[in-house]
Parts: C-alpha cells; structure tokens; sequence
C-alpha cells in the first residue's frame, strides 16, 4: 500500500501540535505502508517564507517532497479578510480569498496531487483549515483521507469547508468532542470516521533529579509547556497563579517551559526555562506535581498525553472542551473555569498525595489504553485495510458554486455558526470508563464513544442552528440548502 | 482544600470537582454566577462612611453655574386716564383732546384704559417680586443643600448603626454559646457565705496536704459535707456529673491553650482535651471560627 501524507510544514526542527503529530503519523505508518511526504518549503507558520530547499529529501528516513509556496502571507489583507468571514455575512468568494490569503499558497503542491493522486492509494491529508489541504483534496479526490486537528473557533463555521468533510473518504479525529463538532457542522455521520488522536515516545526513565539538579529547582511546582501566548490562555494562567501565589499558604512554584510572546510575571515562585529539548521536558514533567493546560482552543493535547504517559495528573482549562473531555474520561486531572476553581484545584491536587498519585495512574492506564503506538498504528492501519476492502460508492466532493453564486454574500459568520454548535465534552460509554482495578482492560480496548449530539434532550448537547443536518454550502436565503452544492 | 474529601478507592474527576464547586460555593455563601459576581465588582464603592466627614460642593457649584442677578431694563408704562391721548406737540394734544368725544363714538377706551392700567403695576410688582425671589432662591439653595448633608449624614449613621446591631448581636448570641458551653462543664463552687468550716483533722504530712492542694477536685473531703443543701446544689451537683462523666474541659472546648488555674473550680474530666464533648460531632471544628478576635480566650467570669 502506498500512502501519501500531506502536511502544511514538516521536518524534524518543526514542532507545532500538527506538524508534529504528521510526522509521527508518517514514520509510524512507514513501518506497515509505503509513505511519502508532500509538504512545502516553509518553516514559518506565519510568514510561510520559502525557507527549505525545494525537491525531494529525506527525513528519518522517509522521501518529502518539497513545494515552493508561491507567495508568503499579507498580514493585513489577511486580518481583514478574517475579520470579514468571522463576523460578518460574507460570501463563499470571500472565504476562498481568505483561505488563500492564510495560505501556505503553493499552487505547485496542488498541481502534483492532481497529477499523481492516482499514484497513491491514500493520501492522508493534515489541517483542514490550509489552503494545501482544502485544494489537495479537491485534487485528490475521493483518494483522500483528512485529519481535521480542528478546534472550537470560527474557522470551522465556514462554509467552503463542509464539502470537504462531507467528500473526503475518511476522517481521523483526534477526540470524541472534535468529532461531534465536525458532525454538527458538515452532518457527515456517515463518512468513516475514527477518533485515534496521537501517540508520543515518551522515555521509559526520565530523570527528575537531573532536572531539577540542572535548573536549580527545589519545592514541589507545577508545569506549563508550550508556547507561552495569550492565545494559549497564558495570561489568564499568570493571573490565576498570582491569585494562587497570594491567597493560599501552598507552596508549589511554576515552571514555564516554551518560548514566550508574553512577559512573564516577576515573581520567585514563577520561573520561565526557555524552549527546551525533548528530554529535559519529559524529565520536567516527571518532575513536576502536575501539568497545567490553561489553553481555550485545543483539539488534542499532545503535552497532556505525555504527562500522562508519565503519570502526572493534569489541571486543564474547562473550558475548552477537549481538554476537559479528555480530564474526564481519562479520570486523569481536574479542570477549571474561573479563578477560584483554578485555586481550590490546584490546592487539591497540592494537598491530596493519595489523589494526584491516583489520577497520575489512571492517566498512564489512558495513555497505554487509547495512545501508545501501537493502538494508534492499528486505528490507522485498520482504517485503510477498511477503506481498501470497501468499494467507493459514494458520491464525489460537492464542487464550488457558480461565478454568480459565489459571489452572493449570505453566508453566515463564522463565529454565529460556532457559537450555535454543540458544546461540551464527550463521554466514553459509563462501563468504559477509566476505573482503577475495577474494570477490565478489553472492554475498554473496545470502548465506544458517546456523543454530545447522540445524547437525549436533556443533556442539552443537541445541535443548535439552522446549518444541522445540510450538506454542502449553507444558503440560509435559498430554502433547498442541497440543491447549490450539486452544482 | 483541607476540606476536600476523598474516600472511595476509584477517582471520579467530575465528583471531585462537584465537591471542589460545592466547597467555593460554602465559602462564598450564596452562589453567585460569575457574571453576577463582575457586576458586584465592578460597582463603586460608597465614598463617604464617615457621617461626620461629609462635605458637598453642591453650594458653589450652584454659585458658580448661577450668575449675579441684575434686573431687565424693561420700560414700564405709567398708564393713567390721560396716557392714550398724550404728545410732546401741544396742537397735537389739543387736537386729540378735541375729538376724543368723537373716538367714543366708535368704542369705549375705558376698559382698555383700565386694563394696561392694572398691567402697568402689576410689571411694577413682577419686577420686584423677582428681585426678591432671587435673593430667597440662594437661602432655599442653602437650606436644601443643609437639608442633603445631613440626610446624607443619617443615612451612613444608620447604616453604621445597623452593622453595629448585627455585630452586637453576634457578639451576643456567641456569649450566649460561650455561656452555655461553660456551664456544662464548670463545676459548682460554693460561696464563701455558704461554705462550712471543715472539721478539725489531724495534720497531715507536708507533701500529701501539698498534693491535695493541687488537686482540690480529688480531695475525698467535699467542701460542703455534711451541710444542708442550698437552692440549685442539687442541679449542679448534677452538672459536675455529667462532666466528669464525658464532658471536656472548657479550655478545651474553647480551644485555648491556657491551663486550668489551680485551685479554680474547673474541672478536667477528661485528660484530653480535644476529646469528645457534649458540643455534637463538630465542636472541635466549629469551636474555633465561633470566636471572635476580641473575646476572651479563658472563660473568667464564670469562676
């Protein structure tokens, strides 16, 4: 079998959560499948600045093609066009405008997808927010298979993405709650799907003690890692913490580890280390009480996991419904939502040696359960001896509207069609559920996954807004929402 | 979270978080929503709490956006009988004077004669009276002004008053535990108007009176035997023994760590004193957030 994987940036010195996460799925998948790597010459998420040499090289071993970007972002023209897609009526015309602005625009990539699509068995497609996976896709065909790694913000309110959910032949979702989201948006329930998510090398003995030795640490402390942005709920984690530091006689220190957008609170209780190597993290977190997640938007915590794998429990932010999902069915850390929840948590897991040691164990039983490498490469695995099994009856990805039609301004903002999606976190099935010594691991091998929007009434997931149960472009004006999107 | 709970072997994440929200929402003592608790921050504080210290601006402000007064030159008309007719030109009041007769042919000036008569002095009037009403409007300002102070004034006084009625009645209803607590735990010990003289003993050894003496609950001589009973012994007697029976001591209870005056008539029955009492299941942790920072840690008054 021969598989492509499609990412926005790759390369061993790239460490965002998707790029990341595309590189472990390549070199995994390498070792069951022929894979190749179709990326672009950028390193910079935000500039998308040709950076790499174009052509084709290896990484750890695997081919990557390289493709020039052909023009790097405008960050004005870029927020302008955001600001028209996320708050306003707008129409499909603007949102392509907006998606080629956030770019990577590499027309070259596209052009050999098209081309070689056929060459591939699947192509495994990575962000669905990017202009490389909206048009690869739409290159590729029904060869494709998307790994959304959406979040809860309005880009997922946009229209021209719906197709692309509804059209691709398969989804890999990284959580229950991203899962029901895409449902809601795209009511795609019956394009296969499988919520996999991602696994990590965590060392088998990492070194606290070296750790601590090396930065001067001593007392107990919490960590942080990541980028350090307002954007990751920083801010919101400084001040929480100062409330902390203020109020109550604990005694733990935090220890940021990331480079930093933000200035960091003066305070001897809160120490900023820099971005540091894989190993000196994995041994921060073991050394470490706990891992605070304080971020809004997630759709899989791959730091979290990590802690998990090495049995520290997690203070997540509540309000971000991944995290908080997966703090409850991994009954592996407590979250938050306001200040005081954060400060009498922190405080619990500080005090209670009995309950972080408890939900460090369920969170490393998470982790081997649902995350160590080999159920992910069996989810992967599974799911293309499946889709090669299957014969593809569907029907193809719905093609853009006429000249005219897409430039009838009405669709609806963003952030009204995300404000009226479910909400809330995903639950395993009560049996399922991550019990220290009371359940038995089989059954959780096999567990299934219930739904906010499968759920009665009552549990107030239903899906809200007039997009539910459409296919294709929404028209809120047309009164037949189907009909545009065969065109 | 010292508070916090955790008993069962397994974790539940969202039952410790319900106990978590439980226990902030027990600390704040009504359940707020976070909106409602932004609005309540957000609302300013009542500047004066001083009554006495209220000072308004409101007079000069009133002075400063009021300029002095000083009357229209409006010209008033002095209108008399003859006023209609009159001319600086002789020939030409003659003339009028000549026809009038013949005007009053067409219509009666009387009444028109009459009334800018009655307007000529009642302009006179206005134009005084507003003189008047202008100077008064600076002493009613004055006088309203006074008249805001002190409302403002009484109003902080009754509030401060009303704080001070519920702080006083804490206070009192805390004596009140205070009292009771002591009184079940403080044994009886006779004035000196009903003690009996002991009867004469034989000297004892130095160190075994010395050991008495430390000890007067332990003495086997009571103090009043063989005396009748006075009003209200028997019920005390009652209390020394229901604590001696399980009762701890009172500067236990009150969770002091002064030791019982020697000699005084409280009793330890029991040789812990965090021990159980007849306080319920949370004395030892109600005991101390009952008392309040100026009360007396050892009950005195009561000996």
């Amino acid at each position: 079998m021969k598989v492509a994987v499609v990412s926005q940036r790759y390369g061993q010195a790239i460490n965002g959560g998707a790029e990341l996460h595309a590189r472990y799925i390549a070199e995994h998948l390498a070792r069951h499948a022929t894979v190749e790597v179709l990326t672009t010459c950028a390193a910079d998420y935000v500039t998308w600045r040709n950076e790499l040499p174009e052509g084709l090289e290896q990484v750890n071993g695997l081919p990557v093609r390289r493709f020039r970007v052909a023009r790097e972002r405008d960050p004005l023209a870029f927020a302008q066009l955001s600001a028209r897609v996320f708050d306003a009526r707008h129409s499909i015309a603007d949102e392509l405008a907006w998606l080629a602005a956030e770019g990577p625009t590499s027309p070259a990539l596209v052009k050999y997808i098209r081309r070689h699509a056929h060459d591939f068995d699947f192509l495994i497609f990575f962000s669905y927010r990017y202009y490389h996976a909206y048009h690869g896709i739409r290159a590729a065909g029904r060869r494709s298979i998307l790994v959304p790694t959406a979040e809860r913000d309005s880009t997922i309110g946009l229209s021209i993405f719906r197709p692309i959910f509804s059209g691709v032949r398969a989804l890999m979702y990284n959580s229950p709650e991203e899962r029901a989201m895409i449902h809601a948006v795209a009511a795609n329930e019956d394009v296969p799907g499988a919520v996999v998510g991602v696994g990590s090398d965590v060392p088998s003995n990492p070194q606290p003690g070296r750790f601590r030795q090396k930065h001067g640490l001593q007392g107990p402390f919490a960590v942080y890692v990541g980028r350090i942005d307002e954007n990751k709920g920083c801010k919101e984690l400084f001040a929480f913490f100062e409330t902390y530091l203020r109020e109550t006689t604990g005694r733990l220190s935090l220890v940021l580890i990331g480079n930093s957008l933000l200035p960091i609170p003066k305070h001897p209780r809160i120490r900023h280390l820099g971005f540091l190597e894989d190993a000196d993290k994995f041994d921060a977190i073991a050394a470490s009480e706990l891992l605070i997640m304080p971020s809004y938007f997630e759709s899989l915590s791959m730091v979290a996991l990590e802690a998990w794998a090495l049995g520290r429990p997690v203070l997540a932010n509540g309000r971000c419904d991944v995290l908080k999902g997966q703090s409850i069915r991994s009954n592996a850390g407590l979250y938050y939502e306001n200040e005081e929840e954060f400060v009498a948590a922190l405080r619990a897991l500080e005090q209670n040696r009995w309950l972080t040691g408890s939900l460090g164990r369920n969170g490393r039983q998470f982790f081997r359960e649902h995350y160590e490498w080999s159920v992910i490469e069996g989810k992967y695995t599974d799911m293309l001896e499946r889709l090669g099994r299957e014969p593809d009856d569907s029907q193809t990805i719905a093609p853009l509207p006429g000249w005219l039609a897409r430039r009838r301004r009405d669709c609806l903002a963003g952030s009204e069609i995300v404000a009226g999606l479910p909400s809330g976190p995903g639950r395993l099935v009560a049996a399922h559920r991550i019990e220290p010594r009371e359940t038995n691991p089989e059954e959780r091998e096999a567990a299934g996954v219930e739904l906010p929007a499968a759920s009665p009434p009552a549990s107030g997931h239903q899906p809200r807004g007039r997009f539910r149960g459409r296919r294709g472009y929404h028209r809120p004006r047309s009164g037949q929402p189907g009909r545009r999107s065969s065109r | 979270m010292p508070d916090f709970n955790v008993r069962a072997d397994s974790v539940n994440v969202e039952q410790i978080m319900e106990q978590i929200r439980a226990r902030i929402r027990e600390k704040r003592g009504v359940d707020y929503t976070e909106q409602q608790i932004r609005e309540l921050a957000a609302v300013k504080l009542e500047r004066f709490l001083d009554p006495s210290g209220v000072r308004s601006d409101l007079l000069e402000q009133f002075r400063k956006v009021q300029p002095p007064y000083s009357p229209p030159e409006l010209p008033n008309y002095a209108f008399e009988e003859a006023t209609l007719y009159e001319s600086h030109r002789g020939p030409l009041r003659f003339v009028r004077r000549l026809l009038n007769p013949i005007l009053k042919l067409f219509f009666n000036p009387n009444p028109l004669i009459q009334a800018l008569h009655i307007q000529s002095q009642l302009n006179t009037t206005n134009a005084q009276r507003e003189t008047e009403r202008r100077g008064l409007d600076q002493l009613h300002f004055e006088v309203l002004h006074n008249l805001v102070i002190e409302t403002t004034r009484m109003s902080i006084e009754i509030k401060n008053l009303k704080m001070r009625v519920e702080s006083l009645t804490g206070r009192l209803e805390f004596n009140e535990r205070r009292a009771r607590a002591l009184e079940s735990v403080v044994a009886y010990r006779p004035s000196t108007g009903d003690r009996v003289e002991p009867v004469q003993r034989p000297a004892v050894p130095q160190a075994e009176a010395g050991a008495m003496q430390a000890s007067p609950q332990g003495a086997a001589t009571p103090p009043n035997a063989g005396a009748p009973e006075g009003p209200g012994q028997r019920s005390r007697r009652r209390r020394r023994r229901r604590g001696r029976r399980g009762g701890g001591s009172a500067v236990g209870l009150m969770g002091s760590g002064a030791p019982a005056q020697a000699g005084g008539a409280v009793e330890t029955a029991s040789p812990s004193a965090g021990g159980e009492s007849d306080s319920g299941p949370h004395a030892e942790f109600d005991a101390p957030d009952a008392r309040e920072p100026d009360a007396p840690s050892e009950p005195s008054d009561e000996q």
